[in-house]
């Protein structure tokens, strides 16, 4: 057995689809092919050559990816789903942008929209509304601190980031000046850090906590998370097979070197810089080493330069290659839940993009347009392949890297509880700039999330579990939605003195699915509720169909 | 094979072909796909693969989890005399020269089947991480996120079709570090069932009955009787049915499965398992009725009806200030009302194991996520102490009636055979015949083995 093809098989054991096996025995291929072309790509991404290419608007950013998108359809002859009908894609667009679904009410009025350009113009509203910020922080917060949600002691801390998150995007602030802020975050002089959290000041201290304060910890999630560059495994050792050598790690920790780490244990413990430069010693050595950027070059010092203040401007330097491919590629797999680099933490050259043109030109626009988030959002909703259909129509779209239909995605817990919220009309918090709201503890949102935390996984491999389906079955939420004496929601639908059973139906799915029912299941249903014969049997059986709903697979899931 | 020579390392025995036949593939798989640094060292890998083999070893474990960290120096490694000891006396245990705190006398009597190691040593004082650690065997850093030990046996030793799920986790509480708790890049499939969830789990005292140790949502809401139930999971299924056709993904089948999975427990006889009050009124006092001891008579019932992993924590007990065994103040007092949950509910499952026949192939684990300080603080209470401390191993697999490693006088140091926590968990999997070195693929498409490569079983005490 050769040594592809046994790695070929290794790959195809760890796949769970045997759907996927043809695309995993052709990509092992490609990957191998693939890395020479994919380091002359990062060559093209340098600041040089893209100041050679114009500045287009989001919507020529669209059609150009939308035209590269084609071309490898056509040469891989991947058949792409359909276009994704006005309902699929509300649906989706609401979930991306509010993060949860959108009322009955606004459904049956986009349908009902005849206006050709009202796609363009619900992403606009979807991005002026306090919806946006708050999905849009703790889709940032989940990717900065992932987990922390599940930590007792992070878990204090997060309505400060998440509202500090809020204001910026609501602001406006580009993700540049969003970056360099955490990155040179110091616990102001005249905060008390254990004052009560609700009442603090908006910050982005939870990252530091999060990382423990440690510059090895720091260094590894900055390159992680703004460079797309795995550097942990050279804390410890020379990776054989990855680029990155133990002493360029460490030197690239040094940046966080000043960070007073004296208090490990108290996750309370201000956030402050030595002023001096110094260099670290790399543990379990004599040798101390300066900082030095992961490029390989010494830094261009300032006067007045800190450690970090050097390492931001770095960072977030329009002519840094890692920095906005990085960022565009993850913004990217949050709407087609997964990269175009994929893992979207490793951009490294034994693993390149499937796309390269379109991430060099996305990373290009995103840095013309002052990475602007709003820029890259539009962009991308724009385009065909976001508003193709999640249906299966043909066996050359199971590939995910064609990006040739939208994948089904997992909704995180937030989305779900928020969307299950919205169906049954379930009292919400309102939006807080203070992040009042992203307080977990000892609420009903809170226990109800316990169950459908994220694993972790690929949003694009979903699993239910029992529990999870236990719940919404038989559970308090659903099972008060549901109830006759004590839904307002289901009241106000069955009592509506202008539906006849049809209309009730049709608001029940606009209500949960976004959807108005297909003529076999408005049948399937009728006949449901017909077979019986009082106002009450009558009553309950639509009920039942609005349970059924809320219980389907379609619900549960961004499509 | 002959096994008993492989408990002795330096008896000269020869790898037999067909293990070598083994090692070496698998050799050639890590190597060749370039994913580590391959060390061959000799018998112990050797071992993994005969016993992870071999069919008779097909086991299930339940794991006494100590939310916390309980003080070794006052439950299973005494230093009386010494000033560091404290109040507590030791207490002669069923193997001559092995002795125990007093306040764990019924279980004193089980020491033949009990393993104790003592030389337990990391470097993790904090609870959020030393829960992670113990809990997954690995660091939580960067973005991976490490399966729990339940999900990773659950994988290996659990069937997809039971009537129950392969993980069950009784009275958790998950405060210290969620994440913890949870299947990582296993995915949902492999998550715990949960019974009574105690987010903060403080027992009430004179609280009776079965404490909440319930599935949550087991049964549908009172007044839906089965017709009812029937006719709405037909809608369901005809609407499910009709969304798959369209989408023809895992994804969307893995839904199906689950309301599948869940509507046959409910509906199954196996989900007795979760009901207590089938049991003799005697055997569950004899268990101590609380949230712990009729959790671990809820777990003999989950390992009789074939769950390969239960977890049952011991958290609140009544009357005990502390938040389980994170004893800061008033030690002494908590620790006693602690053991004197703890002795009874456990000694009594060994007991009940024995009698069913299940011991030999029940593994039992004590363990929490750290010690605590040898050094006794002014508040009468000792503190977080990762460097030298107590678990326990027992049943199924394990060589009873023996102390692994020592530490000094003062209780301050391991100062014979130290044991890591991936030494611990590779000891748990070769025990219930997992080899701990074999691979899973990690979110971020890098296969990462059960338990870290390092790890080497403690061999004196496997069978």
């Amino acid at each position: 057995m050769s040594t592809l093809s046994l790695a070929a098989h290794r790959v195809i054991s760890a796949l769970a689809s045997t759907a996927l096996v043809q695309f995993a025995l052709a990509s092992v291929i490609l990957l191998q092919a693939g890395s020479v072309l994919a380091g002359q790509e990062a060559l093209d991404s340098s600041g040089k050559v893209a100041s050679a290419s114009p500045d287009l608007s989001a919507r020529s950013l669209a059609d150009r990816i939308d035209r590269i998108l084609t071309a490898s359809w056509a040469a891989e002859k991947v058949e792409p789903a359909p276009a994704a009908d006005d309902a699929e894609f509300l649906r989706r667009i609401f979930l991306d942008l509010a993060g949860k679904i959108p009322s009955a009410g606004e459904a049956r009025a986009f349908l009902d929209d005849p206006n050709p350009d009202k796609r363009h113009t619900l992403i606009e509203h979807l991005l002026s509304r306090a919806t946006f910020p708050a999905h849009f922080g703790r889709t940032l917060r989940d990717l900065m601190v992932p987990g922390a949600t599940n930590n007792l002691q992070l878990q204090i801390l997060i309505p400060q980031f998440e509202s500090w998150l809020r204001l910026r995007l609501t602001d406006d602030t580009s993700y540049d000046k969003i970056v360099a802020e955490l990155l040179t975050f110091t616990t102001p002089a005249n905060m008390n850090p254990r004052a009560n959290p609700l009442g603090g000041e908006p910050s982005p201290a939870l990252f530091y906590l999060f990382n423990e304060r440690k510059p090895e910890n720091l260094a590894a999630s900055t390159a992680r998370l703004f460079l797309g560059i795995q550097v942990e495994c050279a804390q410890c050792h020379n990776h054989p097979f990855a680029r990155w050598k133990r002493e360029e790690f460490w030197s690239f920790t040094a940046f966080f070197g000043g960070i007073d780490s004296g208090q490990p244990q108290n996750i309370f413990a201000a956030v402050q810089e030595r002023s001096t430069r110094q260099g670290i010693k790399i543990p379990g050595s004599e040798t101390t080493v300066e900082p030095r950027l992961l490029d390989g070059t010494n830094p261009n010092w300032s006067t007045g330069d800190t450690n970090r203040a050097m390492l931001a401007r770095w960072v977030t330097a329009g002519e840094n290659p890692f920095f906005a491919r990085a960022t565009v590629n993850r913004i990217w797999a949050h709407f087609f839940g997964r990269g175009l680099v994929d893992p979207v933490d490793d951009l490294d050259e034994s693993n390149p993009p499937s796309h390269p043109e379109i991430l060099d030109e996305l990373a290009r626009q995103f840095g013309y347009h002052k990475f602007d988030f709003k820029f890259l959002i539009r962009a991308i909703t724009t385009t065909r392949a976001y508003q193709l259909s999640s249906q299966t129509t043909h066996a050359s779209q199971d590939d995910p890297r064609h990006f040739a239909r939208m994948p089904l995605r997992s909704m995180t817990a937030d989305q779900l509880f928020d969307s299950l919220a919205q169906a049954t009309g379930l009292e919400q918090q309102p939006i807080s700039p203070r992040g009042a709201d992203a307080v977990r503890l000892n609420s009903p949102k809170a226990a109800f999330q316990s169950k459908f935390t994220d694993p972790g996984i690929s949003r694009t491999e979903y699993q239910a579990t029992i529990l999870q389906a236990l719940t919404l079955m038989n559970g308090q939420i659903v099972s008060d939605a549901t109830s006759l004496s004590r839904s307002e929601n289901l009241q106000a639908i069955l009592e509506a003195p202008f539906l006849d059973s049809a209309g009730r139906i049709e608001s029940l799915f606009l209500a949960t699915l976004t959807r108005r029912p297909t003529t076999a299941e408005l049948a399937k249903m009728q006949h449901y509720i017909d077979r019986t014969d009082s106002e009450f049997a009558r009553k309950q059986a639509l009920s039942d169909v609005f349970w059924a709903l809320l219980n389907s697979v379609e619900f549960v899931l961004n499509h | 094979m002959n096994r008993s020579k492989l408990r002795s390392p330096n008896s000269g025995f020869r790898i037999p072909h067909s293990t070598l036949r083994t090692s070496r593939r698998e050799l050639l798989r890590l190597g060749v796909a370039g994913v580590v640094g391959f060390s061959f060292s000799g018998w112990l890998e050797s071992l993994a693969d005969d016993t992870a083999t071999h069919p008779a070893r097909r086991r299930s474990c339940i794991l006494l989890w100590m939310t916390g960290g309980p003080s070794q120096m006052d439950t299973f490694d005494l230093k009386p005399g010494h000033e560091n000891g404290g109040p507590f006396k030791e207490t002669q245990s069923s193997v001559a020269g092995i002795r125990i705190s007093e306040h764990l006398p019924q279980l004193a009597q089980h020491m033949e089947s009990l393993a104790i190691v003592r030389s337990m040593t990391s470097k993790e004082g904090d609870h959020g991480r030393a829960t992670y650690l113990l809990r997954t065997g690995y660091l939580q850093q960067g973005p991976i996120r490490y399966p729990a030990l339940g999900s990773l046996v659950a994988k290996e030793l659990g069937s997809p079709e039971s009537e129950l799920p392969n993980f069950v986790s009784v009275a958790p509480n998950r405060l210290f570090n969620q994440a913890a708790y949870g299947p990582g890049f296993l995915g949902s499939q492999f998550a715990p069932l949960v019974v009574g969830d105690a987010l903060f789990g403080v027992q009430q005292p004179g609280q009776q009955g079965d404490f909440n140790l319930k599935v949550d949502d087991l049964s549908p809401p009172t007044g839906l009787d089965t017709k009812h139930a029937d006719d709405r999971l037909e809608l369901w299924s005809w609407l499910e049915q009709d969304f798959l056709s369209r989408h023809a993904t895992p994804s969307a089948v893995s839904h199906r499965t689950a309301y599948d999975r869940a509507v046959r427990m409910m509906r199954s006889e196996a989900a007795k398992a979760f009901q207590l009050d089938e049991e003799p009124a005697a055997l569950r006092d004899a268990y101590g009725r609380n949230r712990f001891g009729q959790g671990c008579l809820m777990a003999r019932r989950l390992v009789e009806r074939g769950v390969p992993f239960v977890e049952v924590t011991l958290t609140g007990v009544a009357n005990n200030q502390a938040l389980g065994w994170d004893t800061h103040a008033n030690n002494f007092d908590s620790v006693r009302r602690l053991s004197e949950v703890l002795d009874p509910a456990w000694s009594t499952l060994m007991e009940d194991l024995k009698s069913r026949g299940l011991l030999d192939s029940t593994l039992v684990v004590w363990m929490g996520e750290f010690g605590r300080t040898p050094k006794i603080n002014p508040n009468q209470g000792r503190d977080h102490y990762p460097q030298a401390w107590s678990a326990v191993l027992a049943g199924g697999g394990i060589h009873g009636g023996q102390v692994i490693g020592r530490t000094t006088p003062d209780g301050m140091a391991v100062n014979d055979r130290p044991v890591s926590v991936p030494d611990l968990l590779a000891t748990i999997c070769v025990a219930l015949g997992i080899d701990p070195r074999k691979q899973n693929m990690s979110e971020v498409g890098r296969p990462i083995r059960i338990v870290d490569k390092d790890a080497q079983p403690i061999k004196e005490v496997l069978t």
